[in-house]
């Protein structure tokens, strides 16, 4: 049936790049709001149709990022949404690319940015945040983008219970990692502004959170049923679980307190 | 007829669609008012023929990627796929499948009208509810057969 997908959507690869192009320069304009939803989604639909983020990586790397700190924030949002919603290749090919995220972290000539707005502390942290989620990646190959259970369960083939504990226990310390990085931008938010750009790296880390912790909850429901001794050899874990549901719980009430982000995502509770 | 359905007429002509694709236009058209279902059963019927098929995701393609103004083009063809996937061809559903990705995409669908109006909401739930339905093939197969 893929011969329908190929003659409908796949016309003019060129023309396709362009448009990206577009795409990517209008995401990652000056203006300090949330990058488009629809131009980051052009992002993701092309990976699809071309099995390919390169062209992604290449239009960022002709933007000019380091000069200005909301262009850069605005760019790193995206690159998040295109790893988690775009085809698997995308996490593969992301992985070849982290010297030009760390560059990006540096900002113009290594120094700090030098914009009045505050975003180097919170570029580097979602660099650093992004930098581990990849790693992560790279470590479990079998997790797509949004660490959907069904899609993991499926690749995986194998049930050893040992390997379980260590993909979660790894699993749980990303998510230290966001919720540590979520903090920074609820702290980094300024009382003048209406926030929308920081407002709008809440929104994938929301999804990504409540990914983490669903997957979590199925894993350690399997392996209580699967293990023997559960109830002991689990408790480190059951105890870090809690403590995460509990830290989720608060950020998700923060967030539900933010109108642009509300409108726009279900916020769990 | 209103001065836009003059327009999507001669538009009709001069792209060339065929006259399929031409009532998938009108039923996914900018106009308010929900696209009516005796022509939404036409369309699904024209599904099972294998040119009229292709003809018909084309254009329902093009709609959902529209620009944010033409909410209603996005809308629209996502009730018209829901139709489809119940009372089109298996087709329909394969190959909705296969590009679940592009309503799965929609489901954070943004426009805020002049008047300052969310119109992305009715986008965003409906493309909810459609991903949830092309992620659970089994489901969808079952309110298939319920219908006939
Ligand atoms: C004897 C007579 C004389 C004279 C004179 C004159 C003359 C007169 C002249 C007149 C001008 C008349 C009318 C001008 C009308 C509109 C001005 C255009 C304003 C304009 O730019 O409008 C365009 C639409 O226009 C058309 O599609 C199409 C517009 C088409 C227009 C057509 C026009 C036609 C005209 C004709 C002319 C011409 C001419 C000629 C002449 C010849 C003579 C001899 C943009 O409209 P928009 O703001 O809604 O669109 C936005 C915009 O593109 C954003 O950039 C885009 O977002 P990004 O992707 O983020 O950039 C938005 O996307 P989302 O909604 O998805 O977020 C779009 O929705
Ligand atoms: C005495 C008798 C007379 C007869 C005759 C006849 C004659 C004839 C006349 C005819 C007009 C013929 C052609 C019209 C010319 C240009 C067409 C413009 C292209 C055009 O599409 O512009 C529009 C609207 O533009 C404006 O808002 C701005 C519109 C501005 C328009 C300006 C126009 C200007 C022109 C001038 C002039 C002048 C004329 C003439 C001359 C004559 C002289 C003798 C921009 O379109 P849009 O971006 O707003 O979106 C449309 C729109 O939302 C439609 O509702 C939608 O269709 P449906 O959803 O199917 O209803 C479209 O969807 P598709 O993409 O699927 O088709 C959309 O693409």
């Amino acid at each position: 049936m893929s011969q329908y997908q190929f003659s409908l959507r796949l016309g003019d690869r060129v023309k396709a790049e362009q448009e990206l192009m577009t795409s990517v320069r209008k995401a990652t304009n000056p203006d300090e709001t949330a990058p488009k939803r629809k131009h980051v989604r052009n992002m993701i639909v092309f990976t699809w149709d071309y099995k390919t983020s390169m062209p992604v990586w290449d239009s960022m790397k002709s933007q000019p990022l380091k000069a200005n700190e909301v262009q850069c924030y605005k760019a790193i949002i995206s690159l998040h949404k295109v790893i988690r919603e775009g085809h698997h290749v995308a996490i593969q090919e992301a992985l070849t690319q982290t010297k030009f995220l760390e560059d990006l972290a540096h900002g113009l000539g290594g120094g700090a940015y030098s914009g009045w707005r505050n975003y180097s502390v919170l570029i580097r942290a979602y660099v650093n945040f992004l930098l581990a989620k990849l790693e992560y990646h790279r470590l479990h190959p079998e997790f797509n983008g949004m660490f959907d259970y069904k899609e993991y369960v499926s690749l995986r083939g194998t049930n050893d219970p040992n390997e379980g504990y260590e993909t979660i226990a790894d699993l749980m310390s990303l998510q230290d990692r966001l919720d540590e990085f979520q903090k920074l931008v609820f702290r980094n938010f300024q009382p003048a502004s209406n926030n929308e750009c920081r407002i709008a790296s809440l929104v994938p880390l929301v999804e990504e959170s409540y990914g983490i912790y669903k997957f979590a909850t199925h894993m350690l429901i399997a392996m209580h049923q699967r293990v023997d001794g559960a109830e002991e050899a689990l408790e480190p874990l059951r105890k870090r679980y809690n403590s995460q549901h509990y830290a989720l719980r608060k950020f998700y009430y923060e967030c539900s307190n933010l109108r642009y982000l509300t409108s726009l995502i279900n916020v769990p509770r | 007829m209103s001065a836009k359905g003059v327009l999507r007429t001669v538009k009709n002509y001069t792209k060339g669609y065929t006259p399929i694709q031409m009532k998938v236009r009108k039923a996914t058209s900018n106009e308010p008012g929900s696209p009516p279902g005796s022509l939404m059963s036409e369309i699904a019927q024209a599904t099972f023929n294998q040119t009229d098929f292709l003809g018909v995701m084309e254009i329902i393609d093009k709609r959902m990627n529209d620009k944010g103004r033409l909410w209603r083009h996005v809308f629209k063809a996502l009730t018209v796929l829901d139709f489809l996937l119940h009372a089109g061809s298996p087709y329909v559903v394969e190959y909705a499948i296969d590009n679940i990705f592009i309503v799965k995409t929609l489901r954070e669908f943004q426009h805020i009208d002049d008047s300052g109006r969310d119109q992305g909401s009715n986008v965003r739930q409906k493309a909810k509810e459609l991903t949830a339905l092309l992620s659970d093939p089994a489901k969808l197969k079952e309110e298939r057969k319920n219908r006939n």
